[in-house]
């Protein structure tokens, strides 16, 4: 089952929903750099709070997503990791490094418009 | 009401194996056995004096208050005494024996007998078993003396078994207590609005290290927190596992979109991780929890300011 993306405003919001299969998580990555550059998104959140773990390939794809998103010009936050997610993440030596993470989705949308008013103070 | 059920679920037991080695231990074999069934008679008789001797020999002393406060308790211990000294010369030495022994024992501890009591105790009621075995048998001393004997290796497996169980039940006072501290000493407290301190006291090891970033993380989410402030002036010894812990649970609180501050490393703590070549690099440091605060207050978005200086603040005007 493929990963629903929604639009809402300028960004983009992906729910996992249990289990992705690593095809749904490629194709959730192909499908987002695509539409980043159709619709001049700015930011995309990824909620994975309906995940009750995370392995080495989805951390993998996560990353995947998120630098193939900065490459097209936008943030990426992944939000809504559990606390026993993270901490079986940590114990297996998996970090989200350099990505951003928010607490749950309102946080997330927060982040990302705080990082572009951010960015469009420093240009002004 | 005593709890009967309970007094049976002890978290001491033996094996046939354990059993075997314990009479070996004591060298309990089968002539002594033999010799101690012909004993039967003389606990038949006297068995109801020692069982009050017994126990009022404690009562002289002053031991086990508690025991001898709780009416149910005394007459349950009394009954489990009588019982002992019965299957002491019955000869059969297996595990309902062994069994009958621990529940005995785990009387004594919930009652605040001491080891160092019983023994005393036990030893008087050896001694006055010992005077009416020599009693019993006038014109064969020795023959007295080996029953006495063969009965003292049997005392000595009891005595075995009860001091086991007492230990080990102390041991699970002592290891309660512990996971009681434990517990107590890691609270995650809110101090702002997306805010929380963590200050942790004592030693830090693996299982209070898991605690730890467990009940913080859950705390992330309950109090939705975007910055900790970890305190660790109370920690005595900061090593690399230590730091280990650590990193690991900074790491785990990012995950959950947090960023912590590590605040409270003394001089002598940094300079130890320098040497041991630790990298904190990626994690916000400072010296003192008022300096945590302040960085955390500050990328927050928090700017605090005294009334006088804000001019139109004050809650009087």
């Amino acid at each position: 089952m493929a990963i629903p993306i929604l639009k809402q405003g300028d960004v983009l919001i992906a729910s996992l929903q249990a289990d992705p299969t690593d095809n749904d998580l490629i194709q959730l990555r192909d499908e987002l750099a695509e539409r980043i550059g159709r619709l001049r998104s700015i930011g995309v959140v990824i909620d994975v709070s309906a995940l009750d773990v995370l392995d080495s390939f989805a951390t993998r794809t996560l990353r995947g997503i998120a630098q193939t998103t900065r490459l097209r010009g936008a943030d990426t936050v992944i939000v809504g990791v559990q606390p026993e997610v993270a901490f079986s993440m940590v114990q297996l030596g998996l970090t989200l490094d350099g990505i951003a993470t928010a607490l749950d989705l309102e946080e997330g949308c927060a982040r990302l418009r705080q990082r572009v008013d951010d960015e469009a103070s420093r240009g002004s | 009401m005593l709890d009967q059920q309970s007094l049976r679920s002890s978290q001491f037991s033996l094996d046939d194996a354990d059993i075997e080695r314990r009479k070996i231990i004591v060298d309990l074999a089968a002539e002594d056995i033999s010799r101690i069934t012909t004993l039967k008679g003389v606990i038949a008789q006297e068995g109801d004096r020692y069982t009050e001797d017994f126990f009022r020999y404690l009562r002289d002393l002053g031991e086990a208050p508690a025991l001898f406060g709780r009416r149910d308790a005394l007459a349950e211990a009394k009954r489990r005494k009588r019982e002992h000294l019965t299957a002491l010369t019955n000869g059969v030495y297996d595990q309902t024996y062994v069994d009958q022994r621990a529940a005995l024992a785990l009387l004594y501890s919930r009652y605040g007998l001491e080891t160092r009591a019983f023994l005393g105790a036990f030893h008087h009621l050896l001694r006055a078993l010992g005077g009416d075995i020599m009693k019993r048998f006038p014109d064969d001393p020795n023959g007295a003396f080996q029953r006495f004997m063969s009965v003292k290796k049997v005392a000595f497996f009891d005595i075995g078994i009860i001091t086991d169980v007492l230990t080990s039940e102390r041991e699970r006072t002592i290891s309660q207590q512990q996971e009681a501290i434990r517990e107590l000493s890691t609270p995650v407290l809110q101090v702002r609005d997306g805010l929380l301190i963590l200050p942790i006291i004592g030693m830090i090891d693996s299982l209070r290290a898991k605690q730890l970033t467990d009940s913080l993380l859950r705390a992330i989410r309950a109090n939705r927190a975007r910055m900790v402030v970890m305190d660790i002036t109370g920690v005595a010894a900061v090593d690399s596992k230590v730091a280990n812990h650590l990193i690991q649970t900074v790491a785990a609180a990012r995950l959950m979109g947090s960023t912590v501050i590590i605040t409270g490393l003394s001089a002598d703590v940094a300079q130890a991780l320098v040497a041991l070549g630790v990298d904190l690099g990626k994690i916000t440091t400072t010296a003192d929890l008022q300096g945590g605060l302040e960085e955390a207050e500050r990328l927050l978005g928090y700017r605090v300011v005294r009334s006088a200086e804000a001019p139109g603040q004050r809650l009087s005007a």
